[in-house]
């Protein structure tokens, strides 16, 4: 029976994938709008957000983390060391376009060094050879460049398939990816398409399969993954973005007198629940 | 080093018992060669606790594989004497912690102990014979009663990671209180968790889910 018509089935079931997956998107945003019954603070849309992180780690679970698994186990460490440092050697074309947009031409001079040094004697930024010399990794992008240039946060805003983000980071986002020096500009200025394609593939299995080592520790350590990921990425972007506005200040005022915080950032203030009723 | 045939000649002459006992001596001369001094620099106390940590991982092959329950054992026994867990839970629980009884208080502790030594952990699941950790100069107030201490640990062939050890001064020395990995800070991480579990099922309820983590 089925035999007959094997051609007209595909397209209609994948269709049928195509709107099962849209009715499920819309499930998770519902469900996610039902019950928030202490909204933090500093995420007014959380319920939103619930529901589209709900949905990314559906399809992650469903799609990425199987493949990225897989690849983590076929492929020898230092295979996938070599990739990964290739994709991180392209990266830093764009972290040092941005480090020269913030004013930061120290950062800017350090990663193009790193970049020539990696792509010759690194081997197309297979070895991290810079790395082993000393000049570290200085890792930007635009949605830090548009805090330096003095944009607020916004809320915390949850990307589709992209996740954790900012109003201002998610502008970033969409900056990036039309940007002409970026890894995925790279891959898509291949001309061959299945090349092109497993290249592009290969680059989010390499970027997933980079985050699994993280994943697994905060299943083990994370009370509520929404808000510990959610408290993680905006503790981490402010701790980057302070590091930025006090070198800037530091470097023009040049005041060897500040009063800087011990480590030279903004800590934590937590008020001892035991120093009041002690005094 | 200059007798490289001396365990040989021992092992043969009076056997297997008297190596034990050698390597054990050796060993425990071995864990001597830095002492973690509290009562110094909030520096030179921290680079004497990580590197013996990080000599103890690289010591122990199982962990050296990143079985994850080896490496929480020398946390245990390396890292955690240097910590004062009870104010860390304190801080992260906040207001809520005058609500709670003293045997609550105390599981709540046990429980998030558990919590801190995975996190720990997780830093060290990818120590290699190349591992290295380096201090950043100190930038605060020697005399201050609290003190920030920064780290890299860093690998051949990656970029190194952040780690920042918050202390306070006791009346024991210095006492690591707070730990940040790239940027996070674990307490500060943990706040809105343990308010939202606080509120949905009480402090007994937060101390069975830090429980339930393993």
């Amino acid at each position: 029976m089925n035999s007959t018509a094997p051609t007209p089935a595909a397209p209609r079931s994948r269709r049928l994938t195509a709107r099962t997956g849209l009715a499920l998107a819309a499930a998770a945003l519902m469900a996610g709008c039902a019950q928030v019954p202490h909204p933090s603070p500093n995420d007014p849309w959380e319920s939103y957000n619930r529901g589209m992180y709900r949905f990314n780690d559906t399809v992650d679970r469903a799609v990425l983390k199987p493949i990225a698994t897989g690849y983590e186990t076929v492929t020898p460490r230092p295979v996938r060391t070599c990739i990964h440092n290739v994709f991180s050697n392209l990266g830093d074309v764009w972290s040092g376009i941005n480090s020269l947009l913030q004013g930061r031409g120290r950062d800017f001079v350090d990663t193009f060094g790193r970049v020539l040094f990696n792509s010759t004697a690194g081997l197309g930024g297979c070895i991290d050879v810079a790395s082993m010399h000393g000049a570290r990794k200085i890792p930007n992008d635009f949605g830090m460049t548009l805090g330096v240039w003095g944009f607020g946060q916004g809320p915390y805003f949850v990307l589709p398939f992209l996740g954790p983000s900012t109003v201002r980071d998610g502008v970033g986002t969409a900056v990036t990816l039309t940007a002409p020096a970026t890894p995925t500009a790279a891959v898509f200025a291949i001309d061959n398409v299945p090349v092109r394609n497993s290249i592009l593939g290969l680059y989010i299995v390499d970027t997933r399969a980079n985050l699994l080592e993280a994943d697994r520790l905060v299943d083990q350590i994370a009370l509520d993954r929404y808000s510990f990921i959610r408290d993680a990425y905006l503790q981490r972007r402010k701790a980057m973005l302070d590091s930025r506005q006090k070198s800037i200040r530091a470097s023009t005022a040049d005041d060897l007198n500040r009063k800087d915080a011990p480590g030279g950032q903004s800590l934590p203030v937590y008020d001892d629940p035991e120093a009041a009723p002690a005094n | 080093m200059n007798f490289p045939s001396f365990p040989r000649i021992l092992r043969r002459a009076i056997g297997p018992c008297l190596l034990g006992a050698a390597l054990l001596l050796s060993a425990s001369a071995g864990a001597a060669e830095r002492t973690a001094d509290p009562k110094a620099a909030p520096n030179d106390f921290l680079e004497a606790v990580a590197n013996n940590m990080l000599d103890a991982v690289k010591a122990d092959p199982k962990a050296l594989q990143g079985d994850p329950a080896h490496i929480a054992d020398l946390v245990r026994r390396y890292a955690m004497p240097y910590v004062d867990m009870s104010k860390t839970t304190r801080l992260a629980a906040g207001r809520y912690w005058r609500q709670a009884s003293a045997a609550q208080k105390d599981a709540l502790v046990q429980a998030f102990t558990g919590t801190l030594i995975r996190t720990y952990s997780g830093a060290f699941t990818r120590v290699t014979s190349g591992t290295q950790i380096s201090l950043l100069p100190f930038r605060g107030d020697p005399k201050a009663q609290d003190a920030v201490v920064r780290t890299t640990i860093s690998q051949p062939n990656s970029s190194p990671i952040g780690v920042d050890y918050r202390l306070e001064q006791t009346a024991e020395g210095w006492k690591v209180y707070d730990l940040n990995v790239e940027g996070i800070w674990l307490i500060q991480n943990y706040r809105n968790q343990f308010a939202s579990e606080i509120n949905r099922s009480g402090i007994d309820g937060l101390i069975a889910a830090l429980n339930t983590k393993k």
